[in-house]
């Protein structure tokens, strides 16, 4: 008797649902009973700033519009029908001030709405004079409350970012820094600081003379697109013409071939620059792998069998880093090392000798080789952290200021200027 | 000679760099498609380059093992990993899977490849033991900085570290999760921060002295 009565409890339940719905008709977005009210001055503008694929749409923020009510924006690339749906989202939501543009750029209200619609994500690549139609309406429980009339817009591409105007002036006061250094160095010469790291390079390079042993030059696993390999090539030239001038070895590791390939011209002009041309082997750059840790295997292997008296480490490195400095450790190498991934440089400092910490890696280069030219490029480096120093000082103090009195203008103001865009 | 061997690949390197540069603060397609042409070309580039590593590879392995040199016979492996994997990828067609079948190719991505490089990561831990043990040999100040903070993350980390915590230090009225919050996201964010805007500082100047020739050591002696 229980059984029976279980499982037609069982049935009931699961059957209830099915019989609500054999009831009612499916859920769908009805109109309300009475023409729904109008959502008056909807405007869309082209988006600024931008390739041309987006569109902002703008209308008044009505307060009698509920706060649980919804608004949806709809789309479409046809001149009639065709719409899809492309955003959603609570009425209070999404005004002027949402529009993520600093103050210079973009003149936001809390008075209007402002919605970005990404055109190509919705219909993905269009023509250059394609018209585009939009409405809004504002539902409630599925129920359209308000609706606005269609509007269009032609998005066109543009030819600056004017959002970007912080980043472009901080970028000409840097090479106006940069040239009126250069034209000082050329003139009166620069006081450079000493870098530890790389005053222990003629040291590592004398001692694997000394024991004649080989020195392992290692660039890393990026690209000749990274800053840092480029940085790491400028410095294997200079490591590699005191490496001529000892008449010591030089083995240089790669991981990609672009690399290889410019490194090899690099070693080369040192070897003749220090006038022995004689001394270079063509092996001296060997290509190993393009894969991460078969290239860590490799070159771990190598240091394991030759014993090298110096190891550096120059360039972009990942998860080898430890790989590659701790085998080098354990061979007893001379180990120095300079990364601008600043996860990995706690890895270095435990296991190498000297570590350059992100900049100074730039800065080998030029500090090796120097040429007053290239060391004015360290003067601004040097006026760069200085600027960034005082900027970030009065920064502080300003947005601080600002929170205490309540300038609530003025904070965004301050922080959009150290924004990037 | 001058003109071909300085001047134009200088030429080539300001107005490259140039528009690239100008490509960031240019939104419109024109920039947009220039920077997806110079990416293709890099590609292209690459490509063949890879073709001349791979030819540097074997080179130096074969005359490695031709003049029996030290660790010749890991030479060997060179060429027997190259064609382990080479065979299979050509009678597979360069599928890993057909049918939710493994192919020769995919078996030896999978058995092989993938065991391989997992064992060359496991190592890393081992590694990671090495350098600690090292690096807490306390010899500076520095060193005893290091050691406390890490020793104070280790201790936050384990269950264990937890009970230690509350009997030794619990009367300070911090737990251990609230002081490594407090290490990783006060000073520990500061030192990156610092070291991230040096960097890019750094490499912006490097990225100058290159696209207005002050730094040309790629290109030789004048």
């Amino acid at each position: 008797m229980i059984k029976h009565k279980a499982a037609l409890a069982l049935f009931l339940s699961l059957s209830a649902p099915a019989l609500l719905f054999a009831a009612k008709p499916a859920p769908e977005v009805k109109k309300a009973a009475a023409t729904p009210a109008a959502i008056n001055g909807l405007t869309a503008v082209d988006m600024p700033y931008d390739a041309g694929n987006a569109a902002i749409l703008k209308w008044p923020v009505d307060p009698a519009v509920a706060a649980d009510a919804f608004y949806v924006v709809y789309a479409s690339s046809l001149q009639s029908g065709g719409w899809v749906e492309a955003d959603r989202f609570a009425a209070p939501a999404k005004t002027g001030k949402d529009i993520e543009l600093p103050f210079w750029a973009w003149d936001g209200s809390v008075l209007e709405h402002a919605v970005k619609v990404e055109l190509n994500n919705l219909f993905g690549e269009s023509g250059k004079d394609a018209v585009f139609q939009f409405r809004v309406a504002a539902e409630k429980n599925k129920q359209v409350l308000a609706e606005s009339r269609a509007v269009s817009v032609t998005p066109a591409g543009n030819w600056f970012r004017l959002d970007r105007l912080n980043n472009l002036v901080l970028l000409i006061a840097l090479i106006v820094i940069f040239f009126w250094a250069v034209s000082h160095a050329k003139r009166k010469g620069l006081f450079i600081r000493r870098i530890a790291g790389l005053d222990a390079i003629d040291e590592a390079i004398g001692r694997a003379t000394e024991m004649g042993k080989p020195i392992f030059y290692v660039p890393g696993i990026g690209s000749m697109s990274s800053i840092s390999t480029i940085a790491s090539a400028f410095i294997l030239g200079e490591v590699s013409k005191k490496v001529a001038q000892y008449d010591s070895q030089i083995k240089v590791p790669h991981f990609d071939p672009v690399v290889m390939t410019v490194c090899k011209e690099v070693v080369k002009q040192s070897y003749l620059e220090a006038g022995r041309p004689d001394s270079y082997r063509e092996d001296v750059n060997q290509f190993i792998s393009a894969d991460q840790f078969s290239y860590a295997a490799s070159v771990d292997g190598m240091i394991s069998r030759e014993k090298p008296a110096a190891c550096f480490y120059m360039g972009h490195f990942m998860a080898e880093s430890l790989l590659l400095a701790e085998v080098g450790a354990t061979s007893g190498a001379i180990q120095i090392a300079g990364t601008d991934v600043e996860h990995q440089l706690p890895f270095f400092f435990t296991a190498c000798d000297y570590t350059l910490i992100g900049e100074e890696l730039y800065a080998a280069g030029a500090y090796l080789s120097k040429e007053p030219m290239l060391l004015s490029a360290l003067k601004v480096q040097d006026f760069g952290k200085l600027f960034v120093m005082l900027s970030v000082f009065f920064g502080m103090i300003l947005v601080a200021l600002g929170a205490r009195f309540r300038w609530d203008s003025f904070v965004p103001a301050i922080l959009n200027l150290f924004q990037n865009y | 000679m001058k003109l071909i061997k300085k001047h134009i690949p200088l030429a080539i390197v300001f107005v490259t760099g140039v528009l690239t540069l100008v490509s960031y603060y240019v939104p419109h397609k024109v920039s947009v498609d220039y920077i997806e042409t110079m990416n293709k070309w890099e590609n292209i580039v690459v490509a063949f380059a890879f073709l001349l590593g791979l030819i540097s590879l074997f080179f130096s392995h074969y005359h490695k093992i031709k003049r029996k040199g030290d660790g010749w016979g890991y030479s060997l492996f060179v060429f027997i990993g190259f064609l382990a994997m080479i065979i299979p990828a050509y009678t597979s067609g360069g599928k890993q899977m057909v049918e939710g079948v493994l192919t020769p190719l995919g078996w030896a991505y999978k058995y092989i490849y993938t065991a391989l490089s997992g064992t060359m990561f496991a190592v890393l831990a081992f590694y990671i033991v090495s350098t600690a043990y090292r690096s807490f040999r306390i010899k500076s100040p520095q060193a005893f900085v290091l050691f406390v903070a890490a020793f104070i993350l280790i201790l936050g980390k384990v269950p264990l570290g937890q009970i230690i915590w509350d009997s030794a230090l619990g009367w300070t009225g911090q737990n251990a999760a609230g002081v490594i919050e407090w290490i990783m996201s006060v000073p520990a964010v500061a030192g990156k921060r610092g070291i991230m805007i040096g960097i890019s500082i750094g490499a912006i100047v490097t990225s100058l002295k290159i696209i207005f020739g002050i730094e040309k050591q790629y290109m030789g002696k004048d």
